[in-house]
């Protein structure tokens, strides 16, 4: 068999070994990194799935751009079109100042203005839905440049409720990125402590491997490998975690929103946290396993 | 082989563990480093095996200054020399065979290749029979045998034991004492420190007598 697949089947086996012999202490380590790790699992099945969930009109802002009285209706098709092509508009209706007019008159205590029909003070309007998947910043540059458009008198801008809260949001997120971060940092201090001291237990061995030639990549091999199978348990054990209190949260949740909307009755799963978290991981066990060895092995030479 | 050209070591600027020692050994020559505790016996053989440098001068095995290695230049080298130890070091999860085989596997042989030169090995120290056995099963000198075994295994062309004897009875030391002979006879290199007159005494061989970091006298041991 090729020396490489050997080499790497003796290195598991040894990770293999060298986790049996601490078993226990390998077991606590798995929940407890698996528990974790679930926090920013959670929290982010909680943000993506409240984000799925939000309404449309949530997200969506109104304008309604005035037109100059001047205006002949080839500039304001041309505007119109214009309008329409851009991607984040979903909706635009032309509302002539007639109509307008008609509206503001059938609303109460307004009556007495119908009778400026043959002197209608109101413009022409656009009326704008539109939805931007970027930050507030970008609505505003939208909003300025329809306002310093020559065909346009004035606007009105109703920003949606994402925006009217987005700094709040952007503090929650920030606040969850953080937690996240301290979290990780928890993982590769705790895979950090224990593989360090793994590799002080095998002091021995180890200077017997670099005795016979070993190279450090050699020595490393096993300790990695078991950092791995570390970070795939713990993995496992935090999508297990985020899976449960999802099923339990959702439920419960569900009772009260269900009423609301009929999409809310649960909170769909998103794949894709799972594969990050079980991601994250296998990559802070490797790297804290590989910086702990490494620092030793440099220690122990 | 082994050459020190002037070396010296000092550990934290001030303890001088070897001072300006000079000696050379042959390819197939076998020599006796001898000298109390704490004399840099132990000092010099990490030199060699490049687990230390050298704070001034050039140590060169095969012709290469040892100075110049690192990383895995240094771990290649180290393939290239057998080392038995004192307490001989063996795997206790490891089989005979397995604990025998560990240097090759660790250089990359063929795995068709090993089994053939575990066998020489292990017969070359008459433990043909003890192949499946665990280390610890065995005694004190049959273990440290199996660490012969191991450091000739890959046929190093340079073999370095540190107090190879230490644990041994007379009887059993001078069986050591006679493996160690009949590699020198097939053309190993071999640098054995000890502090066993009586190992010494009982081989025509040359002796690098070190003291307080010194060498003090190198020569066969009638001059002695």
């Amino acid at each position: 068999m090729n020396r490489w697949i050997l080499d790497h089947t003796q290195a598991i086996a040894d990770a293999w070994k060298r986790t049996s012999d601490r078993f226990t202490q390998f077991i606590v380590l798995v929940c407890l990194l698996g528990i974790l790790l679930a926090i920013p699992g959670w929290l982010a099945q909680i943000w993506i799935g409240m984000a799925s969930l939000v309404p449309k009109d949530a997200v969506r802002s109104e304008a309604i751009v005035f037109l100059k009285k001047d205006l002949d209706v080839e500039a304001r098709i041309d505007l119109e079109r214009l309008l329409s092509e851009m991607p984040w508009v979903d909706e635009i209706m032309f509302v002539p100042r007639s109509a307008a007019l008609e509206q503001l008159s059938s609303q109460d205590g307004l009556e007495s203005i119908a009778e400026l029909k043959n002197n209608n003070p109101l413009p022409d309007a656009l009326r704008l839905k539109f939805t931007m998947h970027g930050v507030e910043a970008s609505e505003n540059e939208i909003i300025e440049k329809l306002t310093s458009d020559r065909r346009v008198l004035s606007l009105r801008y109703y920003p949606s409720t994402r925006i009217q809260y987005a700094s709040l949001v952007e503090m929650l997120g920030f606040l969850g990125v953080g937690l996240s971060l301290l979290t990780i940092i928890g993982v590769l201090m705790a895979v950090f402590l224990v593989a360090a001291a793994d590799v002080v237990d095998d002091r021995r061995r180890i200077e017997l491997y670099t005795l016979l030639g070993a190279s450090r990549r050699f020595i490393k091999r096993p300790y990695l490998y078991r950092a791995t199978i570390l970070g795939v348990l713990a993995g496992l054990i935090a999508c297990l975690v985020i899976t449960l209190l999802n099923e339990v949260l959702s439920s419960v949740l569900a009772l009260s929103l269900k009423a609301i909307d009929t999409r809310l009755s649960n909170f769909p799963m998103d794949g894709r946290i799972l594969i990050g978290v079980a991601s994250i991981a296998v990559f802070t066990s490797w790297v804290g396993a590989e910086r702990a060895v490494s620092r030793r092995l440099k220690a122990l030479h | 082989m082994i050459e020190f050209e002037s070396v010296a070591k000092v550990f934290d600027g001030q303890r001088e563990a070897l001072s300006n020692v000079n000696f050379r050994l042959a390819p197939g020559e076998m020599a006796f480093l001898t000298g109390h505790s704490g004399a840099g016996k132990s000092t010099l053989l990490r030199l060699i095996l490049g687990f230390e440098t050298a704070s001034s001068g050039v140590v060169r095995v095969a012709g290469t200054d040892l100075s110049t290695l690192s990383g895995e230049k240094l771990a290649r080298y180290r393939r290239r020399v057998g080392v038995v130890f004192q307490d001989p070091n063996l795997e206790d999860d490891l089989s005979v065979y397995d604990n025998v085989a560990l240097p090759l596997r660790i250089s990359g042989f063929s795995e068709s290749e090993i089994p053939k030169r575990v066998k020489a090995a292990l017969s070359r120290v008459d433990l043909s029979d003890q192949a499946k056995a665990r280390p610890r099963v065995l005694s004190g000198g049959q273990q440290q045998r199996v660490g012969i075994a191991r450091a000739i295994v890959h046929r190093p062309a340079l073999l370095v034991a540190d107090e190879p004897t230490g644990n041994l009875d007379p009887e059993l030391s001078a069986r050591v004492m006679r493996m160690f002979t009949q590699f020198q006879q097939l053309g190993v290199t071999i640098l054995v420190a000890t502090h066993e007159r009586a190992v010494v005494e009982s081989l025509p061989f040359r002796r690098l007598v070190i003291e307080r970091g010194s060498l003090v006298s190198d020569g066969m041991g009638a001059n002695r």
